[in-house]
């Protein structure tokens, strides 16, 4: 396999356990490969393969024009609490803010719950005597011997970054930039956050977390992103390294040095990413992307072709999936990210009878140490993964290229021991169980993103990927009455692939309070302009030119005295007073569809913040993705138990190519890591791409 | 009976939808005290009123549905018909205390009734004597705002537009208390919604028999645990400082009988109900007692009417803990937080090792009411809440909102934008946390600035006098404070009050420390240097609490010294 003559672009995928990376061609061809991840020194798999590949194919580093990147190690070390020593600067009287945060706790009934420690002492938070009204009035100015006494204290204490966050500088940064300016002069090579150059928004405690968490992470995302660097640069790889961001896009290394925290969700980003590359390829706007993998299902929506965002979420916690409600597990981000709703539901998720011999499964995970009993690893306590060996879904024997073998007959007898003997029921009724119980906790993921905002599930299609996806998908789909599955080619590399298809893109974000004779065209418009000249000067030093910028613009609405904004697209350019009206009616019907009511039609609106996302440079060609062959071929038929109704069948083995019409369940599709469930009630074929679509009739 | 499958198929489906309501009302709430205190409850229940699921919101609403549903079906259980909407506030008719208004929908599959969707907020403003309809010294309901016995809101779908005029009138923020009511009735749609979607799937019958089986299966999980509890009786007194009315301190007494599979929570002994605005009703004692059940279970259980079966509380009537007509109770949270400390107080003895030592005592309230340049009334409300008491095997925890609770703080930055308010300082304070082996939580202050006009000011605080208890050896928390500052100097104010504030004046407010657990001279030395190198703990108290000594410019520990204070000091005690 040769590719002549033309560039070609890589895309990195770092997760937790494994690192994909995928090679592209100008035509589209595709080149792939998943090694395990190799921790602490990450870029290691990345690089190893990069040459692996580039030896393949016969190609040197200077035909890679851009490396795309997605990479685990800002989250990673907020998890592990391995950021660097970091410093906190505030105004006076307010020191504990970051610790104090929303005073929220995650979890309710549970008196021995801890709150996950703050990543700044409180020893090392100063406090400036300064203070600016929240009318922008200076009532006490830093003197400059305050100020040096501050860049005393970061030197005594022998602090490796400084975040500074005061109060009121989202709209007032004037003594945020002062300090900013005197610290980076006094100590040159300290790393400074300013929270007006990370975060314009107010709320104090939401922009010092974002600010303190980009400080700690910054100089660990430096290292790293410098040995990465540094690696290519021996690969003779010169073309840009783009690091992937929460929200979604590529951003360039420097800038994701410099503001870290805004690639948090790199790795959870680009899958939904590549869902969205297949939703335009496939012509399908609206999706549903569920993510099973072996501790929890995740899913996001995709609607009209664009990605759901949220505007916050939880970092720093060992707790997943808590409740969005009451959250408070970790530090609150405040930062434009893919809004993925997750639930701890994964194959690896412990099924057990508690006291009054109730069927539960989860939140409890074996994780993959020790894993289900099937892998025969020491786990003892049976899980959604031996349930679903015994269901027939999984083939026993080895998967994934032999690193996990699956002993049948464990999983039986620890589902037979632990639910089925106790509850006096039939071996595969118990595994359907834990099944279909599985099933209902992911459908809170699935409905989170979903039916809780007001959309209709008819109108999307499921798209299933992750090691336990596409098994879980058929029945889900079902359940929430989606119109089709789509399962994708290769699956696993999902992630990888959404990164080669995303372009440049930047957030921005300005808080203001516009309601009344204020919210007209003018200060939405002067905001606008104000983020578009430095997002412009940025792009410009990224070398993209003006007509190679989308730009997107969006208001944060509400009415007046409401807890939560919804975000509404301003699609006029320029902004005019009947912009500002279709604002208001677009705010109105959005908030009907989603809530199911209009609230009082008299009660004023206002703006609460404006947004700007500018994208350069995305992909606009065609992947030619080739499924990749089972490792290992089983046998053309097992046992597969699907539910009362039909009983135990016994089901054709297929292997995706091998589906050239649309045929009706039940069948297995064995994968290289995963099967495809296919139950009795739907139909599956597979598309010229190779995804396999499912529909139920 | 519906199999264990299918039954932890459809709880999991109700929760959900109690969830969904939930999130539904708080993103379209108007009230902070439902943004910021999560100061609400949805609720599903099936066809008895029996409740099958809950949202995961305010535990202490947790009891209040039984009591309420039970007078909503003496009134209308002949003629509740599909399309209807009650609503109802009085404490004296099933409420909780009158800013709590509960919107309650049955649910019909064609004309049956199958179940009800219930949810009940905490409004900024129901009428009454102050701004915000909540004041310690109100000394008769009528001054705690408007009654709402229960009433049809909406017939067969048709508003009842009387009763909207009727309490728009009565309100000082009514298009946010109505933004509000609106977002309850949604969510009360939205959980008709899901019991259709719920029986569409399962089938009507097997609907109705699964939620008896899950209330009979939530009453076998928590018997199970009680039963593998110590039989035993305990008793706990514990104190608010005031009646509301800067009277004397109010007596809260639980004897807690754990029998076989069942426990008893007797409250005789508590104090009459008081002048003031802090009694309670029967349903808040009964909720406190099942949250605090809740808590020392192993299991999580389902929130349906199951986990009521296998408790009793005696509460008698005309107690603060089950006040009697005309009691006033708006602020009687309070008394759900010192009743939590009570019945923890009780359990302790009987399970040292489930128990957490007493927090700051609950939320402190401090509400600003006055008018704004535009002459449109305003009510700044704010909460502090935040530190637990220490726990068998570790520290309370600072900075964490009281257990009983889920609130949440107000940001600075949006106070000051939407009130003529500064807060000038809101941190943790050191040497407050009680002394143990491990520390109670930090005591939390916070200071606040009235920049135009003046402004009614009601505060509710307490431990002042009576401390959060310490556990096992572990020393009590150090007490609260109010300050109200002007030019010419300073004045404490008692712990509950309502009084004038004129610009430019600051009021301070600290809460009290978290009580400690176990013996402070048992602290790891190590743990005391971190304290004290953090500003949690000062050099001297190191010394004098846990007979630690440190050098205080790099907190090393003096072990030698550390050793012969410890010594000294245990000697001392044993003379």
């Amino acid at each position: 396999m040769t590719s002549h003559g033309s560039s070609i672009r890589i895309g990195a995928d770092i997760g937790g356990t494994f690192t994909d990376v995928l090679v592209v061609s100008d035509q589209g061809q595709v080149w792939s490969r998943k090694v395990p991840s190799t921790p602490p020194n990450y870029e290691e798999a990345v690089l190893c393969t990069v040459e692996q590949l580039l030896g393949e194919i016969g190609r040197g580093g200077d035909a890679v024009s851009e490396v795309a990147h997605g990479t685990t190690v800002a989250t990673n070390a907020v998890l592990e609490r391995r950021g660097a020593r970091t410093a906190l600067v505030t105004t006076k009287g307010f020191r504990d803010v970051l610790e104090l945060r929303r005073i929220r706790a995650p979890q309710l009934y549970d008196l021995f719950f801890d709150k996950s420690s703050s990543l700044i002492d409180r020893h090392l938070r100063f406090e400036l005597d300064e203070r600016i009204s929240a009318t922008g009035e200076v009532l006490v100015a830093p003197s400059d011997e305050q100020l040096q006494r501050t860049a005393d204290q970061l030197i005594e204490h022998e602090v490796e970054s400084v975040a500074v966050c005061l109060l009121h500088s989202y709209a007032y940064p004037e003594h945020e930039r002062r300090l900013g300016a005197f610290l980076r002069a006094a100590i040159p090579n300290l790393p400074v956050s300013l929270s007006c150059e990370v975060l314009r928004e107010r709320r104090e405690y939401e922009r010092t977390a974002t600010t303190a968490v980009n400080a700690y992470v910054r100089p660990v995302m430096d290292q790293y992103l410098r040995s990465l660097r540094s690696g290519l640069a021996e690969l003779e790889i010169s073309g840009p390294l783009l690091i992937m961001q929460s929200a979604g896009g590529l951003t360039p290394e420097e800038d994701a040095a410099r503001r870290p925290v805004y690639a948090l969700e790199s790795g959870p980003a680009a899958g939904v990413l590549g869902a969205l590359y297949m939703a335009r390829d496939l012509g399908v706007d609206n999706i549903v992307t569920f993510d099973m993998g072996g501790t929890t299902a995740k899913a996001s929506l995709i609607e009209g072709g664009e990605i759901a965002y949220s505007q916050e979420y939880e970092v720093g916690s060992t707790l997943s999936a808590v409740n969005r409600l009451v959250g408070g597990a970790g530090e609150l981000i405040r930062a434009a990210t893919i809004d993925i709703a997750e639930v701890s539901a994964g194959g690896g998720s412990i099924a057990y009878l508690d006291r009054a011999r109730g069927l539960r499964v989860g939140p409890r995970s074996a994780g993959s140490i020790p894993g289900p009993v099937c892998y025969q690893r020491g786990g003892t306590e049976p899980t959604l993964t031996d349930a679903n060996v015994v269901l027939g879904y999984i083939r026993s024997g080895q998967l994934a290229d032999g690193q996990v073998s699956i002993d049948e007959e464990a999983a039986r007898k620890s589902i037979h021991d632990a639910i089925a003997k106790p509850l006096g029921i039939d071996l595969l009724e118990a595994a359907e169980g834990i099944h279909r119980i599985a099933n209902a906790r992911t459908m809170r993921a699935l409905r989170e993103v979903s039916t809780q905002r007001g959309r209709d599930p008819r109108q999307f299609s499921l798209l299933a990927f992750g090691g336990s996806g596409p098994i879980h998908a058929a029945n889900l789909s079902i359940e929430l009455r989606t119109q089709q599955v789509i399962i994708p080619a290769m699956p696993g590399l999902f992630s990888a692939v959404g990164l080669l298809c995303s372009g440049v893109e930047h957030h921005a974000v300005r808080s203001c309070r516009l309601s009344g004779q204020a919210m007209c065209a003018a200060p939405i418009s002067e905001l606008q302009d104000e983020m578009r000249t430095e997002m412009f000067a940025q792009f410009g030093r990224e070398g993209y030119s003006s007509d190679q910028i989308t730009w997107i613009t969006s208001a944060d609405m509400r009415f007046r005295g409401q807890t939560s904004e919804i975000r509404i697209r301003v699609e006029d350019e320029p902004i005019s007073p009947a912009t500002v009206e279709r604002l208001c009616t677009a705010f109105g019907d959005e908030h009907e569809r989603t809530y199911g009511h209009r609230s009082d039609p008299h009660n004023p609106l206002e703006v609460v913040a404006v947004r700007l996302i500018g994208r350069a440079g995305a992909f606009e060609g065609t992947l030619r993705i080739e499924p990749s062959p089972p490792s290992i071929r089983g046998s053309s038929s097992r046992d597969a138990y699907f539910g009362s109704q039909w009983g135990q069948v016994n089901t054709p083995v297929i292997d995706r190519r091998d589906l050239n019409e649309a045929t009706r369940g039940p069948l297995l599709i064995d994968e290289y890591d995963t099967t495809i469930v296919i139950p009795p009630m739907m139909t599956a074929n597979v598309d010229m791409k190779g995804n396999v679509i499912m529909s139920n009739d | 009976m519906t199999d264990p499958i299918t039954r932890e198929l459809i709880q999991n489906a109700l929760a959900c939808a109690a969830n969904e309501m939930a999130m539904g009302l708080y993103r379209t709430a108007y009230s902070t005290i439902v943004r910021d205190a999560l100061d609400f409850s949805t609720s599903l229940c099936n066809a008895e009123g029996e409740m099958i699921g809950q949202g995961v919101t305010i535990p202490l609403h947790l009891g209040a549905i039984p009591y309420a549903m039970e007078t909503l079906f003496n009134k209308f259980g002949d003629s509740m018909e599909p399309g209807d909407i009650f609503i109802l506030n009085d404490p004296f008719d099933g409420g909780m205390h009158l800013p709590d208004i509960f919107i309650v929908r049955p649910i019909f599959c064609g004309e049956r009734r199958v179940a009800f969707a219930v949810s009940t907020a905490h409004h900024l403003d129901v009428g009454g004597r102050l701004p915000g309809s909540s004041a310690c010294d109100n000394t008769e309901i009528f001054q705690d705002g408007i009654r709402i016995p229960w009433l049809k809101l909406y017939h067969r779908g048709e508003p009842d537009q009387a009763i909207f005029t009727l309490l728009e009138a009565n309100i000082r923020v009514p298009k946010l208390t109505m933004g509000d009511l609106r977002a309850q009735l949604a969510a009360c749609h939205m959980g008709d919604r899901a019991i259709h979607e719920i029986i569409d799937r399962y089938g009507e019958e097997t609907f109705i028999t699964c939620c008896d089986d899950l209330i009979e299966y939530t009453e076998r999980l928590v018997r199970a645990e009680i039963a593998a509890w110590p039989d035993g009786t305990s008793t706990f007194t514990d104190y608010m400082d005031s009646d509301g009315c800067d009277g004397p301190p109010v007596k809260i007494q639980v004897t807690i009988t754990v029998q076989g599979d069942t426990l008893t929570a007797d409250f005789t002994g508590t104090d009459p109900q008081v002048r003031g605005a802090i009694n309670s009703t029967l349903s808040y004692t009964a909720s406190v007692v099942a949250f605090c059940v809740r808590c020392v279970l192993h299991e999580d259980v389902p929130s349906t009417a199951g986990i009521f079966r296998p408790l009793r509380v005696i509460a008698p009537a005309g107690t603060v803990v089950n006040g009697q007509m005309p009691a006033a109770s708006s602020m009687r949270g309070v008394t759900g937080f010192r009743k939590v400390d009570a019945v923890f107080g009780a359990l302790a003895a009987l399970m040292p090792d489930r128990v957490l030592a007493a927090g700051e005592g609950g939320n402190s309230l401090v509400i600003f009411g006055g008018t704004d340049e535009n002459r449109e009334s305003y009510v700044y409300y704010e909460l502090l809440s935040g530190t637990w008491g220490a726990r068998p095997d570790r520290d309370g925890n600072d900075g964490l909102c009281n257990p009983a609770n889920v609130a949440s703080n107000i940001p600075i930055e949006e106070g000051e934008c939407n009130y003529p308010i500064r807060i000038l300082r809101y941190g943790l304070r050191c040497d407050t946390g009680g002394p143990g082996q491990f520390r109670g939580g930090m005591a939390i202050e916070r200071e606040w600035q009235l920049l135009k006009g003046s402004a009614t000011l009601t505060i509710r605080s307490d431990r002042r006098d009576h401390l959060p208890y310490g556990l096992s050896g572990g020393k009590p928390g150090s007490p609260s404070i109010n300050i109200l500052r002007h030019h010419s100097g300073e004045r404490i104010l008692p712990v509950m009050v309502s009084t004038t504030i004129n610009e430019g004046e600051r009021i301070y407010h600290s809460q009290a420390g978290g009580g400690g657990w176990g013996d402070p001279l048992a602290r790891s030395a190590a743990e005391v240097a971190d304290d004290v190198r953090n500003d949690r703990v000062s050099c001297e108290a190191a010394s004098q609490e846990h007979g630690v000594v440190l050098d205080e410019s790099t907190f090393e520990v003096d072990a030698s010294a550390t050793s012969d204070l410890r010594q000294r000091m245990q000697a001392k005690r044993n003379e």
